[in-house]
């Protein structure tokens, strides 16, 4: 039995292997799932000819095609071996910000400032950030206004953030107006959570 | 009926020159981390990749012998590359309001480390990470895939 063999031997990783020494030609391509940074995983479905392989825990694999396709358990040694280059070419990770407004208008709330003073520092601690600028409003008044006054929120949250660190073509500013609350309310409630812009720092 | 036939031969320059390699596409994504060795290729152009650099549809990241590459799209999907790695945009659509949302990569070899953005979020069979033996498929999460180069047809 090969020690090199990427895997676990498990049941179905064997017949692989036998194959494999056997002859035939297998795919040694394959998919690994980790962990969300929150410590949740997710799920990966791997689709070659021969069938398709469903991953759900962390730290199984599977190769990408070949005869057998049960996930097999992936050692942190082969992880490490195989992907440390692209681990560490990871950038800085994205963070998001939520800055509130006051009622029908453009002024921040006095909270608004100490998230300020956060995405500054996040734009700081990257070299090329690039950033999402999204205005969001209640539902008081009418859907059409409401777009134009979530782009007006967005474009002061823009005129306070873009600079040298940030410039004009790498800050994107979109208004949901009232499509996309945080809280749903019927239409018509003045309700200060959906009154905000969010900002994404990349 | 001369006219539409005139009409089309007019037209059909136009659309040829607006599909070549050197039109305007918009960004779909940053350059964040490189080292000194990998490239944006587009159609016959490459150049040498550099933090901040603008990321297109159509692009290919490369990487040599010991660089890595990490780009985030306009949908926060992130994608880190080891060394020797070909990667391949095909397909960035992001306009969630409009309800147009694609992601297709292809991994022509090579290493990648994968982080889901949006687009997996709001609709997960929109995302594909095509290899030469099979294609993955996304729901919410992060994997690591590697490309045999014995694998690559």
């Amino acid at each position: 039995m090969s020690a090199q063999s990427p895997f676990s031997l498990r049941a179905g990783a064997l017949s692989l292997v036998l194959a494999a020494l056997s002859g035939c030609t297998l795919p040694k391509s394959y998919v690994v799932l980790i962990n969300n940074d929150d410590g949740s995983t997710g799920k990966v479905m791997v689709t070659a000819k021969e069938g398709i392989t469903e991953l759900q825990q962390a730290g199984t694999g599977a190769y990408i095609g070949g005869a057998d396709n049960t996930p097999m358990v992936v050692e942190k040694q082969k992880i490490a071996q195989d992907f440390g280059i692209a681990l560490a070419a990871r950038p800085t990770p994205l963070k998001r910000f939520v800055l509130y407004f006051e009622a029908s208008g453009s002024t921040l709330t006095a909270d608004a400032q100490a998230e300020l003073n956060r995405i500054y520092e996040a734009l700081a601690e990257r070299s090329t950030p690039d950033v999402s600028i999204v205005g969001h409003t209640d539902t008081v008044g009418d859907s059409l206004q409401n777009e134009a006054l979530g782009l007006v929120r967005a474009q002061t949250v823009a005129g306070l953030i873009m600079g040298d660190k940030l410039p004009e073509e790498r800050t994107s500013i979109e208004s949901h107006g009232e499509k996309n609350p945080l809280i749903v309310t019927a239409d018509g409630v003045d309700e200060p959570r959906n009154r905000r812009v969010e900002v994404t720092v990349r | 009926m001369r006219f539409p036939l005139l009409w089309l031969r007019n037209l059909l320059p136009l659309l040829v020159v607006s599909g070549n390699a050197f039109a305007q596409s918009p960004t779909i994504g940053y350059v964040k981390t490189v080292g000194n060795d990998a490239y944006l290729v587009l159609g016959q152009d490459s150049v040498s990749a550099q933090a901040g650099m603008p990321i297109q549809e159509g692009h290919i990241l490369k990487t040599g012998n010991t660089s890595g590459m990490g780009v985030v799209l306009k949908d926060n999907t992130t994608l880190s590359l080891g060394a020797n790695t070909e990667l391949a945009v095909r397909d960035f659509l992001y306009m969630p309001g409009k309800d147009s949302l694609k992601l297709e990569l292809g991994l022509i070899k090579g290493t990648l480390y994968y982080i889901s953005g949006v687009i997996a979020k709001l609709r997960p069979d929109a995302v594909a990470v095509k290899t030469p033996t099979g294609l993955i498929g996304v729901r919410g999460t992060q994997f690591l895939v590697l490309v045999d180069p014995e694998d690559v047809k």
